[in-house]
Protein backbone atom coordinates (compact mmCIF):
# COMPACT_ATOMS: atom_id res chain seq x y z
CA UNK A 1 0.00 0.00 0.00
CA UNK A 2 1.70 3.06 -0.87
CA UNK A 3 0.48 7.20 -1.14
CA UNK A 4 -2.80 6.13 1.05
CA UNK A 5 -3.56 9.62 2.55
CA UNK A 6 -7.12 11.05 3.24
CA UNK A 7 -9.40 12.06 6.41
CA UNK A 8 -12.35 11.12 8.13
CA UNK A 9 -14.72 13.86 9.45
CA UNK A 10 -16.20 13.01 12.99
CA UNK A 11 -19.54 11.89 11.93
CA UNK A 12 -18.94 11.68 8.49
CA UNK A 13 -19.69 8.05 6.85
CA UNK A 14 -17.16 7.14 4.01
CA UNK A 15 -17.19 4.08 1.44
CA UNK A 16 -13.88 2.77 0.36
CA UNK A 17 -14.62 1.65 -3.55
CA UNK A 18 -12.69 -0.63 -5.26
CA UNK A 19 -11.71 -4.32 -7.18
CA UNK A 20 -11.16 -7.37 -4.88
CA UNK A 21 -7.68 -7.51 -3.84
CA UNK A 22 -7.01 -3.72 -3.96
CA UNK A 23 -6.13 -3.52 -0.14
CA UNK A 24 -9.61 -1.95 0.73
CA UNK A 25 -10.13 -4.34 3.70
CA UNK A 26 -6.21 -4.09 5.01
CA UNK A 27 -6.80 -0.72 5.03
CA UNK A 28 -9.81 -0.88 7.58
CA UNK A 29 -8.04 -3.43 9.87
CA UNK A 30 -5.11 -1.04 9.67
CA UNK A 31 -7.76 1.61 11.01
CA UNK A 32 -8.86 -1.09 13.44
CA UNK A 33 -5.63 -1.79 15.19
CA UNK A 34 -5.06 -5.13 13.57
CA UNK A 35 -2.95 -4.57 11.01
CA UNK A 36 0.52 -3.53 11.43
CA UNK A 37 1.28 -0.14 9.64
CA UNK A 38 4.46 -0.73 7.99
CA UNK A 39 4.86 3.06 7.05
CA UNK A 40 3.09 5.79 7.72
CA UNK A 41 0.65 6.59 10.42
CA UNK A 42 -3.45 6.68 10.74
CA UNK A 43 -3.99 8.86 13.54
CA UNK A 44 -7.87 8.95 15.13
CA UNK A 45 -8.53 12.22 17.51
CA UNK A 46 -4.90 13.00 16.77
CA UNK A 47 -3.76 9.95 18.58
CA UNK A 48 -1.92 7.57 16.31
CA UNK A 49 -3.18 3.85 16.11
CA UNK A 50 -1.12 1.98 17.43
CA UNK A 51 -3.15 -1.15 18.35
CA UNK A 52 -7.17 -2.20 18.80
CA UNK A 53 -9.11 0.95 20.22
CA UNK A 54 -12.29 -0.26 22.37
CA UNK A 55 -13.92 3.08 20.81
CA UNK A 56 -13.79 0.82 17.19
CA UNK A 57 -16.90 -1.35 16.18
CA UNK A 58 -16.54 -3.84 13.88
CA UNK A 59 -18.58 -5.66 11.52
CA UNK A 60 -17.02 -8.66 8.90
CA UNK A 61 -18.50 -9.92 6.01
CA UNK A 62 -20.04 -13.08 7.48
CA UNK A 63 -22.06 -12.36 10.72
CA UNK A 64 -19.20 -14.23 13.01
CA UNK A 65 -22.08 -14.48 15.21
CA UNK A 66 -21.58 -17.05 17.98
CA UNK A 67 -23.27 -20.58 17.44
CA UNK A 68 -23.58 -21.24 20.67
CA UNK A 69 -25.07 -18.34 22.20
CA UNK A 70 -28.53 -16.64 21.30
CA UNK A 71 -29.17 -13.41 19.90
CA UNK A 72 -29.05 -11.64 22.89
CA UNK A 73 -25.93 -12.96 24.51
CA UNK A 74 -24.14 -12.59 20.87
CA UNK A 75 -25.01 -8.59 21.21
CA UNK A 76 -23.86 -8.79 24.80
CA UNK A 77 -20.79 -10.46 24.06
CA UNK A 78 -18.48 -7.37 23.50
CA UNK A 79 -19.28 -6.46 27.29
CA UNK A 80 -18.66 -9.60 28.56
CA UNK A 81 -15.03 -9.13 26.54
CA UNK A 82 -14.77 -5.91 27.92
CA UNK A 83 -15.69 -6.41 31.09
CA UNK A 84 -18.10 -3.65 31.94
CA UNK A 85 -21.11 -4.50 33.68
CA UNK A 86 -23.74 -6.61 31.92
CA UNK A 87 -27.19 -4.90 33.18
CA UNK A 88 -25.96 -1.19 32.35
CA UNK A 89 -26.07 -2.35 28.54
CA UNK A 90 -28.76 -4.73 28.65
CA UNK A 91 -31.21 -1.86 27.72
CA UNK A 92 -29.36 -0.77 25.03
CA UNK A 93 -29.01 -4.21 23.10
CA UNK A 94 -32.77 -4.78 23.40
CA UNK A 95 -33.25 -0.89 21.75
CA UNK A 96 -30.80 -1.94 19.20
CA UNK A 97 -32.39 -5.28 18.70
CA UNK A 98 -35.44 -3.85 17.93
CA UNK A 99 -34.76 -1.13 15.64
CA UNK A 100 -33.24 -3.41 13.72
CA UNK A 101 -36.23 -5.47 13.50
CA UNK A 102 -35.24 -8.34 15.47
CA UNK A 103 -37.55 -7.96 18.86
CA UNK A 104 -38.97 -11.36 19.37
CA UNK A 105 -35.76 -13.13 18.43
CA UNK A 106 -33.40 -12.01 21.30
CA UNK A 107 -33.59 -15.83 22.39
CA UNK A 108 -32.92 -17.49 19.21
CA UNK A 109 -29.66 -19.21 18.00
CA UNK A 110 -27.86 -17.81 14.96
CA UNK A 111 -28.86 -21.12 12.97
CA UNK A 112 -32.11 -20.02 13.13
CA UNK A 113 -32.18 -16.90 11.22
CA UNK A 114 -31.77 -16.16 7.59
CA UNK A 115 -28.64 -14.32 6.15
CA UNK A 116 -29.95 -11.34 7.06
CA UNK A 117 -30.91 -11.30 10.11
CA UNK A 118 -27.63 -12.60 11.39
CA UNK A 119 -26.16 -9.52 9.84
CA UNK A 120 -28.99 -7.10 11.69
CA UNK A 121 -27.64 -8.61 14.79
CA UNK A 122 -23.88 -7.92 13.85
CA UNK A 123 -24.52 -4.27 13.40
CA UNK A 124 -26.36 -4.21 17.12
CA UNK A 125 -23.45 -6.35 18.30
CA UNK A 126 -20.74 -3.73 16.73
CA UNK A 127 -22.90 -0.81 18.42
CA UNK A 128 -24.23 -2.32 21.99
CA UNK A 129 -20.42 -0.57 23.55
CA UNK A 130 -21.07 2.68 22.16
CA UNK A 131 -18.19 3.53 19.87
CA UNK A 132 -17.10 6.38 17.78
CA UNK A 133 -16.29 4.15 14.78
CA UNK A 134 -17.76 1.86 12.80
CA UNK A 135 -15.41 -0.46 10.42
CA UNK A 136 -17.80 -2.33 8.00
CA UNK A 137 -15.62 -4.92 5.63
CA UNK A 138 -18.21 -5.83 2.57
CA UNK A 139 -21.02 -6.56 5.74
CA UNK A 140 -23.73 -6.76 2.81
CA UNK A 141 -22.09 -8.67 -0.17
CA UNK A 142 -22.93 -12.44 0.88
CA UNK A 143 -26.65 -11.32 0.65
CA UNK A 144 -29.02 -11.33 -1.97
CA UNK A 145 -29.65 -8.54 -3.44
CA UNK A 146 -33.54 -7.59 -2.06
CA UNK A 147 -31.60 -8.44 1.28
CA UNK A 148 -28.76 -6.34 0.60
CA UNK A 149 -31.55 -3.18 -0.02
CA UNK A 150 -32.53 -3.83 3.16
CA UNK A 151 -29.81 -3.65 4.72
CA UNK A 152 -28.61 -0.67 3.90
CA UNK A 153 -31.61 1.00 5.24
CA UNK A 154 -31.40 -0.45 8.36
CA UNK A 155 -27.85 0.75 8.26
CA UNK A 156 -28.78 4.50 7.21
CA UNK A 157 -32.28 3.95 10.16
CA UNK A 158 -29.07 3.39 12.93
CA UNK A 159 -26.51 5.80 11.43
CA UNK A 160 -29.54 8.83 11.16
CA UNK A 161 -30.09 7.69 15.01
CA UNK A 162 -26.42 6.83 16.72
CA UNK A 163 -24.46 8.86 14.12
CA UNK A 164 -21.11 7.44 14.44
CA UNK A 165 -17.71 8.02 12.07
CA UNK A 166 -18.32 5.17 9.54
CA UNK A 167 -15.65 3.02 7.60
CA UNK A 168 -17.66 1.21 4.63
CA UNK A 169 -15.82 -1.14 2.31
CA UNK A 170 -17.53 -2.19 -0.32
CA UNK A 171 -17.12 -3.57 -4.09
CA UNK A 172 -20.62 -2.23 -4.86
CA UNK A 173 -21.13 0.91 -6.95
CA UNK A 174 -24.44 1.86 -6.13
CA UNK A 175 -24.08 0.75 -2.36
CA UNK A 176 -21.22 3.12 -1.90
CA UNK A 177 -22.81 5.93 -3.70
CA UNK A 178 -26.25 5.09 -1.71
CA UNK A 179 -24.93 5.16 1.74
CA UNK A 180 -22.01 7.69 2.05
CA UNK A 181 -21.24 10.89 2.22
CA UNK A 182 -17.83 10.31 0.39
CA UNK A 183 -16.72 7.65 -1.65
CA UNK A 184 -13.17 6.68 -2.11
CA UNK A 185 -11.84 4.68 -5.02
CA UNK A 186 -9.10 2.58 -4.68
CA UNK A 187 -6.66 1.22 -7.18
CA UNK A 188 -4.91 -2.09 -7.19
CA UNK A 189 -0.95 -2.14 -7.73
CA UNK A 190 0.12 -0.19 -5.97
CA UNK A 191 -2.59 -0.51 -3.71
CA UNK A 192 -3.78 3.73 -3.24
CA UNK A 193 -6.52 5.55 -3.37
CA UNK A 194 -7.16 7.30 -6.70
CA UNK A 195 -10.28 9.88 -6.37
CA UNK A 196 -12.02 11.06 -3.48
CA UNK A 197 -15.63 11.57 -4.46
CA UNK A 198 -18.62 13.82 -2.37
CA UNK A 199 -21.89 12.36 -2.75
CA UNK A 200 -24.48 15.44 -3.29
CA UNK A 201 -27.35 13.38 -2.12
CA UNK A 202 -29.44 14.87 0.94
CA UNK A 203 -30.09 12.73 4.05
CA UNK A 204 -32.37 10.54 4.69
CA UNK A 205 -32.08 8.84 2.11
CA UNK A 206 -34.91 6.53 0.77
CA UNK A 207 -34.52 4.01 -2.04
CA UNK A 208 -36.43 6.77 -4.43
CA UNK A 209 -32.65 8.55 -4.61
CA UNK A 210 -31.92 5.43 -6.53
CA UNK A 211 -33.54 6.44 -9.48
CA UNK A 212 -32.17 10.31 -9.48
CA UNK A 213 -29.80 11.38 -12.30
CA UNK A 214 -27.64 12.87 -9.72
CA UNK A 215 -27.24 8.88 -7.98
CA UNK A 216 -26.80 7.58 -11.92
CA UNK A 217 -24.30 9.70 -12.98
CA UNK A 218 -22.41 9.70 -10.24
CA UNK A 219 -22.58 5.94 -10.08
CA UNK A 220 -21.42 5.75 -14.07
CA UNK A 221 -18.27 8.52 -13.15
CA UNK A 222 -17.28 6.06 -10.39
CA UNK A 223 -17.58 2.81 -12.65
CA UNK A 224 -15.62 4.86 -15.40
CA UNK A 225 -13.24 5.41 -12.92
CA UNK A 226 -12.85 1.79 -11.58
CA UNK A 227 -13.05 0.81 -15.11
CA UNK A 228 -9.88 2.75 -16.45
CA UNK A 229 -7.88 1.68 -13.11
CA UNK A 230 -8.69 -1.61 -13.88
CA UNK A 231 -7.47 -1.95 -17.36
CA UNK A 232 -4.34 0.70 -16.25
CA UNK A 233 -3.18 -2.34 -14.03
CA UNK A 234 -3.53 -4.84 -16.92
CA UNK A 235 -1.01 -5.57 -19.42
CA UNK A 236 -1.90 -5.29 -22.83
CA UNK A 237 -1.92 -8.86 -23.92
CA UNK A 238 -4.77 -9.74 -21.55
CA UNK A 239 -7.16 -7.55 -23.44
CA UNK A 240 -6.09 -10.27 -26.73
CA UNK B 1 -41.55 -32.40 2.08
CA UNK B 2 -42.11 -28.33 0.77
CA UNK B 3 -43.14 -27.68 4.45
CA UNK B 4 -39.39 -28.02 6.01
CA UNK B 5 -37.87 -24.86 4.57
CA UNK B 6 -39.34 -21.66 4.12
CA UNK B 7 -40.48 -18.59 5.95
CA UNK B 8 -42.18 -20.82 8.44
CA UNK B 9 -38.56 -21.91 9.51
CA UNK B 10 -37.59 -18.59 10.67
CA UNK B 11 -40.86 -17.00 11.86
CA UNK B 12 -40.86 -15.99 15.17
CA UNK B 13 -42.95 -18.42 17.03
CA UNK B 14 -42.49 -22.11 15.91
CA UNK B 15 -38.51 -22.63 15.15
CA UNK B 16 -36.35 -25.53 14.73
CA UNK B 17 -36.14 -28.96 14.24
CA UNK B 18 -39.07 -29.59 16.84
CA UNK B 19 -41.58 -27.56 14.89
CA UNK B 20 -41.06 -29.02 11.75
CA UNK B 21 -43.25 -32.42 11.20
CA UNK B 22 -42.68 -33.86 14.50
CA UNK B 23 -44.40 -37.11 13.50
CA UNK B 24 -41.39 -37.60 10.02
CA UNK B 25 -39.03 -36.99 12.87
CA UNK B 26 -40.41 -39.61 15.34
CA UNK B 27 -40.65 -42.26 12.93
CA UNK B 28 -37.32 -41.40 11.88
CA UNK B 29 -36.24 -42.21 15.46
CA UNK B 30 -38.01 -44.58 15.85
CA UNK B 31 -36.44 -46.54 12.81
CA UNK B 32 -33.01 -45.93 14.06
CA UNK B 33 -33.63 -47.70 17.08
CA UNK B 34 -35.83 -50.69 15.58
CA UNK B 35 -33.67 -51.46 12.15
CA UNK B 36 -30.44 -52.01 14.61
CA UNK B 37 -31.84 -53.93 17.08
CA UNK B 38 -34.05 -55.97 14.00
CA UNK B 39 -30.65 -56.71 12.25
CA UNK B 40 -29.11 -58.06 15.32
CA UNK B 41 -32.09 -60.27 16.34
CA UNK B 42 -31.66 -61.64 12.54
CA UNK B 43 -27.92 -62.40 13.05
CA UNK B 44 -28.43 -64.24 15.89
CA UNK B 45 -31.56 -66.27 14.92
CA UNK B 46 -29.00 -66.78 11.68
CA UNK B 47 -26.39 -67.88 14.62
CA UNK B 48 -28.23 -69.91 15.98
CA UNK B 49 -29.86 -72.00 13.23
CA UNK B 50 -26.38 -72.35 12.41
CA UNK B 51 -25.27 -74.50 15.29
CA UNK B 52 -28.04 -76.09 15.33
CA UNK B 53 -28.42 -77.37 11.05
CA UNK B 54 -24.57 -78.34 11.15
CA UNK B 55 -24.42 -79.37 14.54
CA UNK B 56 -20.92 -77.15 15.19
CA UNK B 57 -19.30 -77.90 18.56
CA UNK B 58 -19.48 -75.87 21.36
CA UNK B 59 -16.04 -75.60 21.61
CA UNK B 60 -15.60 -74.17 17.87
CA UNK B 61 -18.26 -71.79 17.93
CA UNK B 62 -21.43 -72.09 20.74
CA UNK B 63 -25.31 -71.23 19.89
CA UNK B 64 -25.89 -67.78 21.67
CA UNK B 65 -28.34 -70.11 24.18
CA UNK B 66 -25.36 -71.66 24.75
CA UNK B 67 -23.40 -68.31 26.03
CA UNK B 68 -26.47 -67.03 27.49
CA UNK B 69 -26.51 -70.47 29.97
CA UNK B 70 -23.06 -69.86 30.48
CA UNK B 71 -23.72 -66.34 31.53
CA UNK B 72 -26.35 -67.19 33.94
CA UNK B 73 -24.29 -69.54 35.70
CA UNK B 74 -20.83 -67.28 35.45
CA UNK B 75 -22.52 -64.13 36.50
CA UNK B 76 -20.65 -63.19 39.83
CA UNK B 77 -17.28 -63.92 38.65
CA UNK B 78 -18.37 -61.97 35.21
CA UNK B 79 -19.57 -58.89 37.33
CA UNK B 80 -16.69 -58.77 39.61
CA UNK B 81 -13.66 -58.87 37.06
CA UNK B 82 -15.68 -56.20 34.66
CA UNK B 83 -15.79 -54.17 37.96
CA UNK B 84 -11.81 -54.10 37.22
CA UNK B 85 -11.75 -53.89 33.52
CA UNK B 86 -14.70 -51.20 33.69
CA UNK B 87 -13.13 -48.82 36.89
CA UNK B 88 -9.39 -49.20 35.09
CA UNK B 89 -10.95 -48.62 31.77
CA UNK B 90 -13.37 -45.43 32.54
CA UNK B 91 -10.16 -43.80 34.31
CA UNK B 92 -8.03 -44.12 31.66
CA UNK B 93 -10.33 -42.91 29.16
CA UNK B 94 -11.00 -40.13 31.96
CA UNK B 95 -7.39 -39.40 31.90
CA UNK B 96 -7.21 -39.56 28.26
CA UNK B 97 -9.92 -36.42 28.03
CA UNK B 98 -7.82 -34.31 30.27
CA UNK B 99 -4.36 -35.35 28.70
CA UNK B 100 -5.37 -35.10 25.24
CA UNK B 101 -7.33 -31.57 26.03
CA UNK B 102 -4.26 -30.43 28.03
CA UNK B 103 -2.14 -31.29 25.02
CA UNK B 104 -4.53 -29.69 22.62
CA UNK B 105 -4.58 -26.33 24.82
CA UNK B 106 -1.27 -26.21 24.81
CA UNK B 107 -0.31 -26.82 21.35
CA UNK B 108 -3.00 -24.38 20.20
CA UNK B 109 -1.50 -21.98 22.51
CA UNK B 110 1.73 -21.66 20.50
CA UNK B 111 2.39 -22.46 16.93
CA UNK B 112 6.36 -22.85 18.18
CA UNK B 113 5.28 -25.71 20.42
CA UNK B 114 2.92 -26.78 17.56
CA UNK B 115 5.90 -26.90 15.05
CA UNK B 116 8.44 -28.77 17.53
CA UNK B 117 5.88 -31.40 18.86
CA UNK B 118 2.82 -31.85 16.37
CA UNK B 119 5.25 -33.76 13.61
CA UNK B 120 6.88 -36.07 16.27
CA UNK B 121 3.59 -36.60 18.27
CA UNK B 122 1.95 -37.88 14.69
CA UNK B 123 4.84 -39.84 14.05
CA UNK B 124 5.35 -40.97 17.60
CA UNK B 125 1.32 -42.38 16.85
CA UNK B 126 2.48 -44.10 13.61
CA UNK B 127 3.88 -46.89 15.83
CA UNK B 128 1.61 -49.68 16.63
CA UNK B 129 1.45 -49.07 20.15
CA UNK B 130 0.32 -52.45 20.95
CA UNK B 131 3.90 -53.60 20.90
CA UNK B 132 4.86 -51.59 23.26
CA UNK B 133 2.72 -53.28 25.77
CA UNK B 134 5.68 -55.00 26.93
CA UNK B 135 7.55 -51.69 27.59
CA UNK B 136 5.01 -50.67 29.76
CA UNK B 137 5.21 -53.55 32.17
CA UNK B 138 9.39 -53.42 32.12
CA UNK B 139 8.61 -49.59 32.68
CA UNK B 140 5.90 -49.79 35.61
CA UNK B 141 5.46 -53.21 36.70
CA UNK B 142 1.97 -55.08 36.38
CA UNK B 143 -0.57 -53.62 38.40
CA UNK B 144 -3.23 -50.79 37.62
CA UNK B 145 -0.65 -47.91 36.50
CA UNK B 146 0.93 -50.12 34.14
CA UNK B 147 -1.99 -50.92 32.02
CA UNK B 148 -4.10 -47.70 32.84
CA UNK B 149 -0.50 -45.79 31.41
CA UNK B 150 -0.22 -47.98 28.54
CA UNK B 151 -3.75 -47.19 28.01
CA UNK B 152 -4.54 -43.70 28.24
CA UNK B 153 -0.99 -43.81 25.80
CA UNK B 154 -3.37 -45.16 23.13
CA UNK B 155 -6.78 -43.34 23.89
CA UNK B 156 -5.60 -39.51 24.62
CA UNK B 157 -4.21 -38.96 20.73
CA UNK B 158 -7.79 -38.90 19.00
CA UNK B 159 -8.97 -36.66 21.81
CA UNK B 160 -5.70 -34.36 21.18
CA UNK B 161 -5.82 -34.05 17.61
CA UNK B 162 -9.89 -33.65 17.39
CA UNK B 163 -9.54 -30.71 20.25
CA UNK B 164 -6.60 -29.20 18.28
CA UNK B 165 -8.08 -29.27 14.68
CA UNK B 166 -11.54 -27.36 17.07
CA UNK B 167 -9.28 -25.16 18.72
CA UNK B 168 -7.35 -23.89 15.37
CA UNK B 169 -10.52 -23.76 13.33
CA UNK B 170 -12.19 -21.12 15.60
CA UNK B 171 -13.42 -18.15 12.51
CA UNK B 172 -10.19 -16.05 12.26
CA UNK B 173 -12.90 -13.08 11.81
CA UNK B 174 -13.79 -13.99 15.57
CA UNK B 175 -11.01 -13.67 17.05
CA UNK B 176 -10.27 -10.20 15.22
CA UNK B 177 -13.63 -9.23 16.41
CA UNK B 178 -11.96 -9.99 20.26
CA UNK B 179 -8.65 -8.31 19.27
CA UNK B 180 -10.60 -4.98 17.98
CA UNK B 181 -12.75 -5.49 21.61
CA UNK B 182 -8.95 -5.52 23.26
CA UNK B 183 -9.51 -9.42 24.59
CA UNK B 184 -7.27 -11.01 26.52
CA UNK B 185 -5.53 -14.12 24.87
CA UNK B 186 -6.69 -15.64 27.98
CA UNK B 187 -10.62 -14.28 27.32
CA UNK B 188 -10.05 -15.49 23.52
CA UNK B 189 -9.40 -18.98 24.39
CA UNK B 190 -11.92 -19.53 27.69
CA UNK B 191 -14.88 -17.46 25.86
CA UNK B 192 -14.22 -18.05 21.95
CA UNK B 193 -11.56 -21.30 21.35
CA UNK B 194 -12.80 -23.69 23.87
CA UNK B 195 -16.49 -23.36 22.96
CA UNK B 196 -15.97 -24.31 19.10
CA UNK B 197 -13.76 -26.83 20.10
CA UNK B 198 -15.96 -28.78 22.29
CA UNK B 199 -17.62 -30.60 19.75
CA UNK B 200 -14.67 -31.92 18.12
CA UNK B 201 -12.84 -32.58 21.86
CA UNK B 202 -16.36 -35.17 21.91
CA UNK B 203 -15.92 -36.51 18.66
CA UNK B 204 -12.33 -37.37 19.70
CA UNK B 205 -13.74 -38.81 23.07
CA UNK B 206 -15.89 -41.09 21.51
CA UNK B 207 -12.98 -42.52 19.77
CA UNK B 208 -10.96 -42.57 22.99
CA UNK B 209 -13.66 -44.47 24.60
CA UNK B 210 -13.53 -47.80 22.56
CA UNK B 211 -9.44 -47.82 22.79
CA UNK B 212 -9.63 -47.08 25.98
CA UNK B 213 -11.00 -50.66 27.23
CA UNK B 214 -8.71 -52.40 24.20
CA UNK B 215 -5.69 -51.02 25.98
CA UNK B 216 -6.81 -52.02 29.42
CA UNK B 217 -7.52 -55.45 28.55
CA UNK B 218 -4.50 -55.94 26.07
CA UNK B 219 -2.90 -54.84 29.94
CA UNK B 220 -5.28 -57.57 31.35
CA UNK B 221 -3.49 -60.13 28.84
CA UNK B 222 -0.09 -59.40 28.84
CA UNK B 223 0.32 -58.89 33.48
CA UNK B 224 -3.28 -59.35 34.88
CA UNK B 225 -4.21 -62.14 37.34
CA UNK B 226 -8.15 -59.76 36.98
CA UNK B 227 -10.58 -58.23 34.96
CA UNK B 228 -12.47 -59.61 32.06
CA UNK B 229 -8.85 -59.86 29.98
CA UNK B 230 -7.25 -62.25 31.95
CA UNK B 231 -10.65 -63.88 32.07
CA UNK B 232 -10.92 -64.61 28.40
CA UNK B 233 -7.10 -65.65 28.56
CA UNK B 234 -7.99 -68.28 31.33
CA UNK B 235 -11.23 -69.21 29.41
CA UNK B 236 -8.98 -69.84 26.15
CA UNK B 237 -6.60 -71.85 27.76
CA UNK B 238 -9.43 -73.86 28.99
CA UNK B 239 -11.17 -73.89 25.88
CA UNK B 240 -14.13 -73.11 27.12
CA UNK B 241 -15.56 -70.93 24.48
CA UNK B 242 -18.75 -70.40 25.82
CA UNK B 243 -17.22 -68.28 28.48
CA UNK B 244 -15.23 -66.22 26.25
CA UNK B 245 -18.41 -65.23 24.34
CA UNK B 246 -20.35 -64.63 27.82
CA UNK B 247 -17.00 -61.99 28.88
CA UNK B 248 -17.11 -60.60 25.39
CA UNK B 249 -20.94 -59.65 26.15
CA UNK B 250 -19.80 -58.31 29.13
CA UNK B 251 -17.19 -56.20 27.55
CA UNK B 252 -19.38 -55.03 24.96
CA UNK B 253 -20.87 -53.46 27.92
CA UNK B 254 -18.73 -52.23 29.60
CA UNK B 255 -17.80 -50.60 26.25
CA UNK B 256 -21.37 -49.33 25.33
CA UNK B 257 -21.85 -47.17 28.85
CA UNK B 258 -18.32 -45.93 28.64
CA UNK B 259 -19.79 -44.31 24.92
CA UNK B 260 -23.11 -43.94 26.43
CA UNK B 261 -22.18 -41.40 29.28
CA UNK B 262 -20.10 -39.93 26.50
CA UNK B 263 -23.02 -39.22 24.17
CA UNK B 264 -24.80 -38.40 27.05
CA UNK B 265 -22.56 -35.29 27.80
CA UNK B 266 -22.16 -34.50 24.13
CA UNK B 267 -25.61 -33.95 23.68
CA UNK B 268 -25.84 -31.95 26.61
CA UNK B 269 -22.99 -29.52 25.06
CA UNK B 270 -24.49 -29.81 21.81
CA UNK B 271 -27.86 -28.49 22.97
CA UNK B 272 -26.19 -25.52 24.85
CA UNK B 273 -24.69 -25.01 21.74
CA UNK B 274 -27.73 -25.00 19.23
CA UNK B 275 -30.42 -24.79 21.47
Amino acid sequence: MAGVSFSVRRGEFVAILGPSGCGKSTLLMMCGGLESISRGTITIDGAPVTGPRTTTGIMFQESTLLPWKTVLDNVMFPIGILQRPRKDYLPRARQLLSLVGLDGFESHKPHQLSGGMRQRAAICRALVYDPDILLMDEPFSALDAITRDEMNDALLDIWDRYTKTALFVTHSIREAVYLADRVLVMHRRPATVVADIRVPLPRPRDPSVGETAVFNELCGELRGMIEHSHRAARPAAAHV
Amino acid sequence: MSDAIGPGAIGPDGIGSGAIRPDGIRKERALAVVLPVATAIVLLVVWQAATRIWSIQPVILPAPTDVLHQLAIAWPDLLRESVYTGVESFAACALSAVLGGGVAAMLASSPLLRDILYPNLVAFQLIPKIALAPLFVIWLGIDAPSRLTFSVFISFFPVAIGTLTGLLDTNPNVIRLCRSLTATRSQIFRQVQVPYALPFFFSGLKVAATLSVIGIIIGEFISSKRGIGSYILLAGSRAETARIFAALLVLCVIGLAQYGVIAYLETRVRKAWRG
